[in-house]
């Protein structure tokens, strides 16, 4: 391929300036004593500025209202989505606590110190708090399972 | 990159930043999805749904990067799927025993033109716009990227997840798409 023929190919894309500095610089020699490519770019050049200057086509008000409204409503559903989740958490681990701190509340009150701190206390304690905690992980399970799949209806939808 | 303090605010839930970006963006997203799909209501409908997953989505997205590059991938990416869907045989697929540039777009027929019509620029401007619309869609893309968002060459290489030598390959084969396009309607003249 020859210099000349090299050159011509780049003219379209050094009209859409998208040649590098190096590429620019051998199309800016070449054009400067080749009638042909000067022609051709200058071509190019009037195709790209036109390009430039197609209508933009503008999107109805009614439209953007509406996209707006839609967004925003989704918007506000995922904020109220998110606080229901973080107190829907707190709600759980209180819950969670509550239960497990009521078995040593329970002795406390009942006046029977002692045996907070007995062996078979601390043994069946841990065994409730285990116990408690599988029936709390077992219904959170649930709850993400059920939500997962309440949001891929929706999206569905 | 100085980061956006609109996607920024948007992150946090601001409805006001929400109406700014939409604002910002209405008319270039519109005209990429209008230059994508062809059909107004479609676009339309796109426009939306586009929105709508900038919501869902911006919390993922990292606000230090270009945001132009991940609207229009959104974008786009809705736009490829809605044109899979509804349109299998799509227009842009070439027409087989055609020549080499010819689409079914392009056998589609085009309104008749005086020769007083092609010495106004607007009707150039109409002109270049009817024969963009018979491009392949990769074609019109980088078009309208490139001329009408004057997005970078690696901006547009983000956007449609292709390396900066393809986007220059497609750039160059749509300038010369276009041209044997504005050609053919004035044939045995010079469209310019």
């Amino acid at each position: 391929m020859s210099e000349h023929e090299r050159i011509r190919e780049l003219l379209a894309l050094a009209a859409a300036g998208a040649l590098t500095s190096a590429e620019e610089k051998q199309v800016a020699e070449h054009v400067r004593s080749c009638i042909a490519c000067s022609n051709e770019l200058e071509a190019w050049r009037q195709t790209a500025s036109e390009l430039r200057r197609l209508p933009t086509p503008q999107p109805s008000s009614w439209l953007v209202q509406a996209t707006l409204a839609r967004a925003e409503a989704k918007l506000t559903e995922q904020a109220e989505h998110d606080w229901n989740h973080r107190v829907l958490i707190l709600v759980v681990a209180f819950a969670w606590l509550t239960t497990i701190a009521s078995w040593p509340i329970f002795h406390f009150l009942s006046g029977r110190f002692g045996s907070l701190l007995g062996p078979q206390f601390t043994g069946t304690w841990i065994n409730f708090a285990a116990f408690t905690a599988l029936g709390w992980l077992t219904g959170g399970v649930a709850a993400v399972m059920l939500a997962i799949r309440q949001r891929g209806e929706r999206r569905l939808a | 990159m100085a980061v956006d303090a609109d996607v920024v605010r948007l992150r946090r839930g601001d409805l006001n930043a929400l109406s700014e970006l939409v604002t910002r963006y209405q008319n270039r997203l519109y005209r990429y999805l209008l230059r994508i799909v062809r059909e107004p209501a479609e676009a339309e409908d796109l426009f939306q749904q586009t929105w709508l997953r900038v919501v869902e989505k911006i919390r993922s997205f990292d606000a230090s990067r270009n945001f132009d590059a991940w609207l229009f991938t959104l974008a786009r990416n809705l736009a490829i799927d809605h044109l899979r869907r509804i349109h299998p045989q799509s227009l842009d697929e070439p027409l087989a025993n055609s020549s080499h540039s010819e689409t079914v777009a392009d056998r589609i027929p085009s309104k008749d033109h005086t020769p007083l019509d092609h010495a106004l620029a607007a009707e150039r401007r109409t002109e270049i716009s009817e024969a963009m619309a018979g491009l392949p869609m990769i074609y019109r893309e980088v078009l309208t990227l490139r001329f009408e968002d004057e997005m970078k060459i690696e901006e547009i290489a983000q956007v449609t997840a292709a390396p900066v030598s393809t986007v220059k390959s497609r750039l160059q084969r749509s300038l010369e798409q276009l041209r044997y396009a504005l050609e053919a309607r004035y044939p045995g003249g010079t469209w310019q």
